[in-house]
C-alpha cells in the first residue's frame, strides 16, 4: 500500500483501519499523523451533524468559496509540497499541536454546551402536546437500560435521539415548575456534579451508574430539587 | 404520519399529493417510526439544508415507509430502512426542485432555527463549512458519519463503486481540514486536483 491509497482509506473512514492500513501505519509516520488529525476532525464533524445547520449555504457551487490557498496554488506547486514530506511532516506536527491546544482549551462544559445544543434543535419538545403512553416512555427508557417510577401522564415528549453517536432517550417532563427536559446519557461519564446556564436554560449534568444524567430547564431557575427528584426516581436495570 | 401519537385510535396522515391513509395510533411500528422522527428530521435538515423543506421530506417519507412497512422485516433494521427513504426522497425532491433550491439558498436564514448556541466557534465554523459542500461530498458524508452506513452501502444507495464513496468521502473531509488550519492531504489519492 502506498501513501496516496493509505489517505484515501483514511480520508474515507477514519475510524476504520483495515489490517493493510495498519501495516502501512506502523511504518509510516506521515500517514499515522494524517490518521490521527483524520479521527480527531471525523470526532468533530460527527459532534457538528449532530446539531442542526446554521444556515443556509450559499449557491450550490462545485468548490466551496472558502477553499485554502492551496487549493487554488497551480498543480505544479502542489506537485511540489507533495513531495516535500519532511516540511509537510513539520507543517502538520505544528498544526496539530495547535488543534490539540485548542481542542483542550474548550469549556469543560462542553457536554452541557451539546444538551443544550441539542434541546435548542428540539424545541418544540417544550410545548409538545403528544399523547405519550406508559409504553412509549418504556421503551424509550430500555434502550438505555433504564427505567423510571414516574406517573406516564407526566411526560410529555419520549424520544429515541442521536447524541454524540448514540441514541439516548430524551424525555420532557411536566413539573409544578414546567417542563423539564430529561437525557439519559449512558456513553457520557462525568467526575463531578456540573450545572449550567446557558442560552435561557439552566441544568445540572449528574454522575449516574452508568453515564451520567441531564437535567434542564428553561428561564434561570433553581434546577437541583428537581434534578434530585428525576434522579430518585430514575433506576438503572442490570445490565445484560 | 405527523402527529400519529396525538390521536386517540385513528389518525388521518395527508400526504403531499392530497391522499389520505389511516396509521393507527398505539401501533408498535408508529412508535418505532416516530421515535426516529428527530433523527430522520435532522438527516434531511442536512441533505436539504432547509428546516421546511425537510419536515415535508420526512412527513413524506415517513407515508411511504408506512405504506411499505410490510417490507421491514427487521425491525432493528428500521433506523437504517428509513434514513434510506428520506435519502431517496430528498434526492427525489433535488432533482424535482432543483431549480428552486438553488435559488432558496441565495443566501436566506433558516426559518425555525435556533441561534447559534453560544461560543463554540469551532464547531460551528465546521456545521457552516459542511453545509458548503457540494451535494456530492455532503451527501455521502452525511449518510456514514449521520446515518451510521458503510462505505458499501453507500456505494450501493448512490449505485457508484466503493473507490468512488472513498473518494468522495476524502476530499469532503480534505475540504473540512482547512479550516483547522491543517494541511489538505498533499495530493488527491486519484491525481484528479480537484481539492
Amino acid at each position: 500500500m502506498n501513501h496516496n491509497e493509505a489517505r484515501l482509506l483514511i480520508g474515507g473512514d477514519p475510524h476504520t483501519v483495515p489490517p493493510e492500513l495498519a501495516e502501512h501505519l506502523a511504518g509510516c509516520p506521515e500517514c499515522a499523523q494524517f490518521q490521527r488529525e483524520m479521527t480527531v476532525l471525523d470526532d468533530n464533524i460527527r459532534r457538528a451533524l449532530e446539531q442542526a445547520p446554521l444556515s443556509a449555504a450559499p449557491p450550490h457551487t462545485t468548490a466551496p468559496a472558502t477553499v485554502t490557498p492551496i487549493a487554488n496554488a497551480p498543480v505544479a506547486q502542489r506537485r511540489k509540497r507533495a513531495s516535500s514530506w519532511s516540511g509537510w511532516a513539520l507543517a502538520a506536527g505544528v498544526a496539530a499541536l495547535s488543534m490539540i491546544a485548542v481542542w483542550t482549551l474548550r469549556p469543560s462544559d462542553s457536554l452541557a454546551h451539546d444538551v443544550v445544543a441539542h434541546i435548542q434543535y428540539e424545541s418544540k419538545s417544550w410545548s409538545s402536546n403528544e399523547q405519550v403512553t406508559a409504553a412509549d416512555v418504556k421503551e424509550t427508557l430500555a434502550r438505555a437500560g433504564v427505567a423510571i417510577d414516574m406517573d406516564s401522564d407526566k411526560v410529555m415528549y419520549a424520544h429515541s435521539c442521536l447524541f454524540r453517536g448514540h441514541v439516548v432517550p430524551h424525555l420532557v417532563v411536566s413539573t409544578p415548575q414546567g417542563p423539564v427536559t430529561v437525557m439519559v446519557l449512558p456513553h457520557e461519564s462525568v467526575k463531578h456534579r456540573m450545572s449550567f446556564h446557558e442560552d435561557g436554560m439552566s441544568g445540572v449534568i449528574t454522575p449516574a451508574p452508568h453515564g451520567s444524567l441531564a437535567v434542564i430547564m428553561q428561564g434561570n431557575e433553581n434546577v437541583d430539587a428537581v434534578a434530585q427528584q428525576v434522579q430518585q426516581s430514575v433506576r438503572w436495570l442490570p445490565q445484560s | 404520519m405527523r402527529g400519529m401519537r396525538n390521536s386517540g385510535t385513528e389518525t388521518p396522515v395527508s400526504s403531499i399529493d392530497g391522499s389520505a391513509v389511516g396509521a393507527p395510533a398505539g401501533d408498535p411500528i408508529v412508535r418505532l417510526f416516530e421515535s426516529m422522527r428527530p433523527d430522520l428530521l435532522r438527516f434531511a435538515h442536512w441533505l436539504a439544508r432547509d428546516r421546511a423543506i425537510a419536515e415535508d421530506i420526512v412527513q413524506e417519507a415517513l407515508l411511504r415507509a408506512w405504506r411499505s412497512r410490510d417490507a421491514l422485516k427487521d425491525q432493528a433494521a428500521a433506523r437504517a430502512w428509513l434514513l434510506t427513504i428520506v435519502r431517496r426522497e430528498h434526492a427525489r425532491l433535488y432533482e424535482r426542485k432543483r431549480l428552486e433550491l438553488v435559488a432558496l439558498d441565495d443566501g436566506i436564514e433558516l426559518e425555525g432555527m435556533p441561534s447559534p448556541p453560544g461560543p463554540d466557534s469551532e464547531i460551528d465554523s465546521l456545521r457552516g463549512a459542511i453545509l458548503k459542500l457540494p451535494l456530492e461530498y455532503r451527501e455521502p458524508l452525511i449518510m456514514q458519519v449521520l446515518g451510521g452506513f458503510s462505505t458499501a452501502e453507500i456505494a450501493e444507495e448512490l449505485s457508484l463503486s466503493s473507490t468512488a464513496v472513498l473518494t468522495r468521502l476524502f476530499r469532503a473531509r480534505n475540504k473540512l481540514r482547512t479550516m483547522y488550519g491543517l494541511t489538505p492531504a498533499p495530493d488527491d489519492p486519484h491525481g484528479e486536483g480537484v481539492l
